[in-house]
């Protein structure tokens, strides 16, 4: 009989699409907005990903990756003399002004990576040496800056050419790929003391430091002791990110508009699904009251509604996913808008799908159990 | 209970003072008003009488498929009366064939699929029902259109396919309702031919409720029906005078 259910389902045409059609836009909006957001959320612990350390010791009062409060230029020492710490080194990370070949300006993430050790240096150098960045007035672009700053040139900035930033030339000496940061800031990276020399003078300079625990000391441990000796606050990574991630949720109306789409994704699918399917069955009662006369049971009858509502479940989910696939290739290859696709996304995505297809399936599964199968009688 | 039919004599149906009422208090209708009926096995028996007698829920009762209020209902020697819902629907699957005044075929499904289901609903496999019902449908002249959909065919032609679909599984009672209402004079003629052709099975009984008084010379017997009771029982076969 299960083949006969899939026929009587397909063979209604314009409702076997309406259905599909429903799921798929529910699963598209869902995933792809979900994924959006995780993008997003991603963007917001940039400095994490692009500079890398297992120990970020900042202000006390620093509560997230994006509002750092800077230090004292002698607290790097202080970390350094603390037990538990293999090494410190000092980053500095402001948004600096960039002037553009037209006379505009763009904002750029300007990160000063200590002098020596160039540690928090770029995740991928594309192009040049990193220690060419030591030279005089010489920064490291990402590809979003190439982009950016070219504005109103008659070819890309290349390696060797220059602009200005804060009134400063800049000679880019390497191209690099960077994560992408919340505000949209392309990263410029040079040495520490080459990006006091950029940046303003302020009393206080010093953004952050990166540490390392000694061998032996596990990442909490060292972090209790830096914060201990020196009265910082000292984020493993793990916790610096999650950290940001809360920050956003609790101080933002970014959750909350996301979610709230995401919401409508599974009402508008809810809706658009569950409507149709009532409306299949209801077409369909005096057959299933037939059916019913012939011998078929309540439970062949759930069993043939639920495998058809499952069954544009899957062709509906299946579609979504696959536009949302290639709207993720299409966001990824370009950068921009943010997007991330774990693997748990697709699987919350599907149970959110097959939990409209079963809610749906529930309003036609009551209103045939309930039929009589003396209703093939009545005129 | 069972709801196998055990061996019984002739009767193929036995209904003893069953009544029906549907609603309550000052809407209340009595549909059945302690009915008396039999069918015998190999006859074509009608039921008629004006609209609203209560033939059609005579028809109902008898098939299975409406409960009844009082009284006591022997199908084949099974007393559904005494069966449990569950067992009600699997004798009704294994002995009990139907046909609808509007056919109720399944338009998305092909002809052959629609016969099939019967078949389908007791279990049997697709490929063993669709060798049965490619057979019925060459005994009912259909043998080329299995593979259309019924909304292609003439009512007569849907009305045939319904036939198939209740002989498909062999049942021993087919229940008509109203089956040449929608078809012309030559056409209904035909649905009752192979109707009769169906109940010429000595175990079998096939009950028609209808109102075409062109069809009643194909009956066995006639039972006449009034304010929920059965009026009168013609036994002659052929020309019915009903003008009383």
């Amino acid at each position: 009989m299960y083949h006969l259910a899939l026929k009587m389902l397909l063979g209604d045409r314009a409702k076997y699409l309406m259905l599909v059609g429903g799921l798929t836009f529910a699963t598209m909006l869902m995933t792809q907005q979900c994924g959006v957001f995780f993008g997003l959320l991603k963007w917001t612990t940039s400095h994490l990903s692009n500079m890398r350390a297992k120990l970020w010791v900042v202000d006390r009062k620093v509560e997230q990756a994006n509002e750092l409060k800077a230090l004292r230029d002698t607290d790097v020492n202080r970390v350094r003399t603390v037990p538990g710490v293999a090494w410190a080194v000092p980053v500095y990370v402001t948004v600096q002004s960039a002037k553009l070949a037209d006379g505009n300006f763009k904002p750029v993430m300007l990160v000063g990576l200590d002098n020596a050790t160039l540690i928090g240096q770029p995740p991928v150098l594309l192009r040049g040496k990193l220690e060419s960045v030591r030279l005089p007035n010489s920064v490291i672009v990402d590809e979003l800056a190439v982009r950016r700053l070219s504005s109103g040139r008659a070819k890309p900035l290349d390696l060797g050419d220059t602009f200005e930033l804060n009134d400063k030339e800049a000679r880019i000496v390497g191209i690099c790929r960077a994560d992408k940061h919340f505000f949209g800031y392309p990263y410029v990276y040079s040495t520490y003391t080459q990006a006091l020399q950029f940046a303003p003078k302020q009393r206080k300079m010093l953004s952050l430091i990166l540490a390392e625990p000694a061998p032996g000391w596990s990442l909490d441990d060292a972090a209790a002791a830096i914060e201990a000796a020196t009265g910082m606050k000292a984020y493993t990574e793990e916790k610096f990110f999650w950290a940001t991630i809360w920050w956003y949720f609790k101080n933002t109306g970014i959750p909350i508009a996301f979610i709230s789409t995401i919401a409508l994704g599974f009402i508008v699918g809810m809706v658009i699904s569950g409507q149709t399917f009532y409306a299949f069955v209801h077409e369909n009662l005096r057959h299933l009251g037939a059916l019913k006369a012939m011998g078929a049971s309540n439970g062949l009858l759930v069993r043939m509604l639920l495998l058809q509502a499952f069954i544009v479940g899957f062709i509906g989910y299946g579609l979504g996913a696959l536009l949302v696939v290639g709207f993720g290739r299409t966001a990824v290859a370009r950068g921009e808008p943010p997007f991330m696709f774990p693997w748990q996304l697709p699987v919350a995505t599907f149970c959110l799908v097959m939990s409209i297809c079963a809610l749906s399936a529930v309003l036609g599964i009551r209103k045939v159990v309930k039929i009589e199968p003396a209703i093939v009688f009545r005129g | 209970m069972s709801a196998t039919p055990t061996n019984s004599p002739a009767l193929a149906v036995h209904v003893r003072g069953v009544s029906k009422t549907f609603g309550t208090g000052e809407t209340a209708v009595t549909a059945l008003n302690g009915v008396d009926f039999t069918a015998r096995q190999g006859e074509l028996l009608m039921i008629v009488g004006p609209s609203g007698c209560g033939k059609t829920t005579l028809l109902s009762v008898i098939a299975g498929t409406l409960n009844f209020d009082c009284g006591e209902l022997d199908v084949f020697g099974s007393p559904l009366h005494r069966l449990k819902p569950r067992e009600i629907t699997e004798f009704r699957k294994r002995h009990v064939g139907f046909i609808f005044q509007a056919f109720n075929l399944i338009p998305t499904l092909t002809c052959i699929e629609n016969i099939c289901v019967p078949l389908l609903i007791g279990g049997v496999s697709r490929r063993v029902a669709e060798r049965k019902a490619l057979a019925l449908l060459d005994e009912v002249g259909l043998g080329a259109r299995g593979h259309e959909r019924p909304t292609n065919l003439s009512g007569g032609q849907q009305q045939r396919i319904a036939i198939a679909r209740a002989l498909v599984h062999e049942p021993r009672l087919i229940i008509c309702d109203e089956p040449t209402s929608a078809l012309d004079k030559d056409t209904g003629a035909h649905i009752m031919d192979l109707l009769r052709t169906a109940a010429r099975n000595p175990n079998r009984c096939v009950i028609v409720v209808t109102h075409d008084s062109r069809v009643f010379k194909y009956a066995d017997r006639l039972t006449e029906m009034e304010d929920g009771r059965v009026q009168r029982v013609h036994d002659q076969g052929g020309n019915y005078d009903l003008s009383e």
